[in-house]
């Protein structure tokens, strides 16, 4: 299964940690920019307008084992929540397969 | 081995495999034996010759099997080894770079097969062959296009097959060639280096270097002996030894870093089984710990075995470094500087191509023609010649154990720190013990290696490219880098910020846990040396201490939360302090790595910035002193330095009320200074001061509040012609007004009329008892005084904003900075009937960007009265 969390990025060192902990060790950590509800809006600095409407986001990757699924989407989400407008989302999605490129090896054992 | 070819033909003729496997097993078997005899002696120079020899030997039998049995009658052809492998210099797991040289054409259907053989043979090995065919004549001209290949092509050595050929090649088409193409050849090494150099940050400092490609390794090693070959082929029509090129200490020094830097590269490879140049933190604690490279093969720390390798870095770096700058021309920016021989002269050096040297060694052993040569290298970005760094690190002892006086250090170290080339001096004061000499305290951090995942290069190093990025702002090319260029441009002290990034991490060199407490000691020290004013030190102190704030809210804060950016503004105090933090930061990140500052990370700083900017500016009104709310450690700081016999309570009485702004904006001693004054207001309800620093003069005002007070002020400075770039005005609970504004006298009245100050200050005070009209004032000497037409227009955009005050209306207009303008807006603020509770005044460039606090009858203007005045000011003009 893959997990995709967009997250505050200043939740990212303990979403991070948390995960370690529950033994999810890989991951893809992307620096992005974007709202959903929560929106952004244009700061005036010195008479220059300055967009502040795509607030700065942390999007983290991972393919797991489905054993591994439930713990680390509940653990984002103890661990990300701050209560506010803006605390991110999770997506997960299916994998057909996957290969690890060093040595080929397919399915979970790749993981 | 030499017979293996034959003894196979005897034994296992028609088996084509049989002779590969027992060439296979010699090959492994001697490589093996070379690996054993290396991890004897360490010794990679032998371990390199003997792989080349090695090669030599299989090439020469293979050649002998698929080209003739007997080579000496090979016509027409000759195989050549070139790069490493020609120079005898081949490692481990190098490549291996083959020529086959044909005089022409007539021959090459009757051996392309076996030289395509010998290709097949060697890869199957699995050795890295890169084989190039070409004709004598190709090798005559110049390849524009393949400049690795006319490179490598100088380095040739004969193998196998027509020795007569081989000498053609020699003796007469790479001499043509090089006579033909010298210079694009030096330019060509130039640009290579220079792009090689650039990718890995134009610093030798790496805490994981490249021992093949980071600046000072070995790739550097060559090209100092590439452009030597080149130069003496072109100079004296032969081929050079390095005796020819490199003087005699050079020699010395790139002799023992070769042996250092093969031998570490050697081990490399043995220990990776690939061709991996990367010294990672394992492999240099395996190293150190194996003393590959150190004398007498002890086991060493590693950072003091990387401390080795950047002693000898550096030696390859400054050589390789000095001899392209020498050979190729000077850039057009120094070129303008040579034609001021004699200045130069007087100053005891000259420079050549981008060299600097000493004219007279003994020159610089007077300390101010010393500090000289670097206040130079600041400001034109000359480098030192090798034999200048020598002759000034020789010249350091007389200087510093006499005892000698030295010139002021700060007025010369801040000219140095401001100065564009600011980096490039800092390294070369250092690179020839100056900086340490001056400044013990830089000591530990030499050369130091601290690791972690994110730093790229070591602790010294990381400072002067820190102090590189401010001073590269100048030069902003991409959209996120341009805001803090701008921000740069309004920093009224920077050679604080400088001084800051210069020491911010020398505890990182001691033996404390807290690298930041580390370095606050150290400034200390540093104070002690330099004539710094107690509130610059208290600025310097503010970004040492707090420089990785602003790092640690944009990575576990949310920037967006309003709290967050309270906390933050409350622990950073004022604009002018922000400013300088931010672009600390900015700093900071980038020199951790080249990938460290993001764009995406760049653009998160900068919105904090303004985020807290903007709280700084729209909460003065709520953010304010009061003694009950628990703010008397403020009067707790001041009141030793209050020479009076007020109590703390008149103190405290002061300040109750006023911004906390004023309280972060002014040092202890400043608010100390006002306080006596405030106390004469009951003797005269005007109290006023001018100080004058460099090119601006500070006015201060304590005064009962009343209409026209900031008008009339702002008018009178303007009828003078002085030039208000910044101006606060505050007042306390009580009504005593606090005005500050920061003015330049563009036409130097004060400066060449002294007296002239007095009567500027009669003048303001007369204008605020009412005994001069202020518009008769400005009328008289505003109009002959105007400044000339602006470059830019800037429109006048006007905002007025009541949610970021309960009492007041804050109302921010950005407009053509023009004379008078201040005492228009003020002028014009009062007759409409608005008291002025608080302002903000700065300029940048054209641009006035003035934040008025406006309440109207005590309370905020209304809508209607917001649009009214926003009419009138926009018709005023």
């Amino acid at each position: 299964m893959r997990i995709e969390a967009i997250i505050q990025p200043s939740r990212f060192e303990s979403v991070k940690e948390a995960l370690h902990q529950i033994g999810v060790e890989g991951m893809t950590v992307s620096e992005v920019r974007g709202h959903g509800r929560q929106k952004g809006h244009t700061e005036t600095y010195r008479g220059r307008e300055y967009e502040v409407d795509l607030p700065p986001k942390i999007k983290i990757e991972m393919v797991l084992p489905d054993n591994l699924v439930d713990g680390a989407v509940q653990t984002i989400l103890k661990t990300a929540r701050t209560g506010k407008i803006g605390d991110g989302k999770i997506f997960l999605s299916k994998v057909d397969e996957a290969i690890r490129i060093r040595d080929e090896e397919r399915g979970e054992g790749a993981l | 081995m030499d017979q293996v070819f034959e003894t196979l033909r005897a034994t296992a003729v028609g088996i084509p495999s049989t002779p590969f496997t027992v060439l296979r097993d010699f090959y492994a078997e001697e490589f093996a034996r070379i690996e054993r005899e290396f991890r004897a002696s360490s010794n990679g120079r032998v371990a390199t010759q003997g792989r080349a020899a090695l090669l030599d030997r299989v090439i020469l039998d293979l050649s002998r099997e698929f080209l003739a049995p007997e080579l000496n009658d090979l016509r027409k052809l000759c195989l050549v080894a070139l790069g490493g492998y020609g120079r005898r210099e081949l490692f481990p797991h190098s490549d291996v770079d083959l020529m086959f040289l044909w005089e022409d054409a007539s021959i090459e259907s009757r051996y392309r097969e076996g030289t395509q053989a010998i290709c097949r043979a060697l890869w199957d090995l699995r050795l890295r062959v890169s084989p190039t065919h070409r004709f004598l004549s190709e090798c005559e001209k110049f390849q524009p296009d393949n400049p690795e290949f006319n490179i490598s092509v100088l380095d040739s050595r004969y193998l196998e097959g027509d020795r007569g050929l081989f000498e053609r090649l020699r003796n007469r088409a790479l001499p043509h060639m090089i006579a033909g193409g010298w210079s694009d050849l030096l330019r060509d090494l130039a640009e290579l280096t220079e792009q090689r150099h650039r990718k890995e940050g134009d610093t030798i400092f790496h805490l994981e270097p490249n021992l093949k490609n980071s600046p000072g390794g070995l790739r550097d090693y060559h090209v100092a002996w590439w452009v030597g070959l080149i130069s003496k082929m072109e100079k004296a029509g032969m081929w050079a030894t390095p005796e020819d090129i490199w003087p005699a200490k050079a020699l010395q020094d790139m002799d023992k870093a070769f042996e250092f830097l093969a031998a570490a590269r050697c081990f490399l490879h043995y220990r990776q089984g690939r061709h991996d140049n990367a010294l990672s933190y394992e492999l240099q604690a395996a190293a150190a710990a194996r003393g590959i490279g150190v004398e007498n093969g002890r086991a060493i720390d590693p950072a003091e075995w990387m401390r080795i390798y950047f002693r000898h870095a550096r030696a390859v770096y400054a050589l390789c470094t000095q001899l392209l700058d020498e050979t190729l021309p000077a850039p057009a920016k120094l070129r303008g500087f040579l034609g001021w021989k004699s200045s130069l002269l007087d100053s005891g050096f000259y420079v050549a191509g981008t060299r600097l040297s000493l004219l007279e060694p003994s020159g610089v052993h007077e300390p101010q023609r010393l500090l000289d040569v670097f206040r130079y290298v600041a400001k034109h970005g000359a480098r030192l010649s090798r034999e200048a760094e020598d002759q000034i690190h020789e010249a350091l002892p007389s200087i510093f154990d006499s005892g000698a006086a030295l010139p002021s250090l700060w007025s010369n170290l801040r000219e140095i720190l401001l100065a564009p080339h600011a980096a490039e001096a800092l390294r070369a004061m250092h690179s020839s013990g100056l900086l340490v000499r001056l400044f013990p305290e830089f000591a530990v951090i030499d050369s130091l290696v601290v690791r972690d995942y994110y730093h790229h290069y070591t602790v010294d190093a990381h400072s002067f490219m820190a102090i590189e990025n401010i001073h590269r702002l100048r030069e902003a090319e991409k959209n996120w880098e341009r805001p803090f260029a701008n921000l740069f441009s309004e920093l009224e002290e920077p050679e604080l910020l400088f001084l800051s990034l210069l020491f911010h991490d020398v505890g990182k060199g001691m033996p404390c846990g807290d690298h930041v407490a580390g370095s606050l000691d150290a400034i200390e020290n540093v104070f002690a040396r330099l004539d710094l004013k107690p509130e610059q030190a208290d600025t310097v102190r503010f970004l040492i201490r707090d420089h990785l704030a602003m790092s640690a809210n944009l990575l576990r804060r949310d920037i967006f939360d309003l709290e967050t950016i309270r906390v933050f503004a409350e622990e950073v105090g004022t604009p002018e302090r922000l400013k300088l933090l931010c672009l600390f930061t900015y700093a900071d990140i980038r020199a951790v790595n080249p990938e460290a500052l993001t764009p995406w990370k760049a653009q998160s700083l900068w919105q904090l910035y303004v985020l807290t900017a903007n709280y700084l500016s729209r909460s003065l009104d709520e953010e304010r002193f009061h003694a009950e709310s628990g703010d008397l450690q403020f009067v707790d700081r001041i009141f030793p330095l209050v020479s009076s016999t007020a109590s703390r309570e008149e103190l405290a009485s002061f300040l109750e009320g006023l911004p906390r702004r004023y309280l972060f904006a002014h040092s202890a001693e400043e608010i100390a200074s006002h306080f006596p004054m405030a106390r004469k207001l009951k003797e005269n309800n005007v109290q006023l001061r001018i100080d004058h620093r460099r090119q601006i003069y500070a006015l201060t005002l304590l005064a009962t509040d009343r209409p026209f007070l900031f008008a009339g002020v702002s008018g009178t400075l303007a009828s003078w012609g002085m030039d208000i770039w910044k101006a606060e005005a505050f007042a306390n609970a009580a009504g005593v007004v606090v005005d500050t504004f920061h003015f330049t006298d563009p036409h130097k009245t004060l400066e060449l009329n002294p007296s002239e100050l007095l009567r500027l200050q009669k003048s303001i005070e007369d204008v605020l008892t009412g005994a001069i009209s202020r518009e008769t004032l400005l009328r008289g000497r505003a109009g002959a005084q105007s400044k000339p037409q602006p470059k830019v227009s800037v429109p006048t955009q006007i905002r007025f904003d009541d949610s970021s005050s309960p009492h007041s209306t804050l109302m921010e207009i950005v407009t053509q900075d023009r004379p008078g303008l201040l005492f228009h807006l003020s002028s014009t603020l009062a007759n409409f009937g608005c008291n002025i509770e608080v302002a903000l005044i700065d300029t940048e460039g054209q641009r006035a960007l003035d934040t008025f606090y406006l309440t109207f009858g005590g309370a905020k203007l209304r809508p209607d009265a917001q649009e009214q005045l926003r009419v009138r000011l926009l018709a005023e003009g």
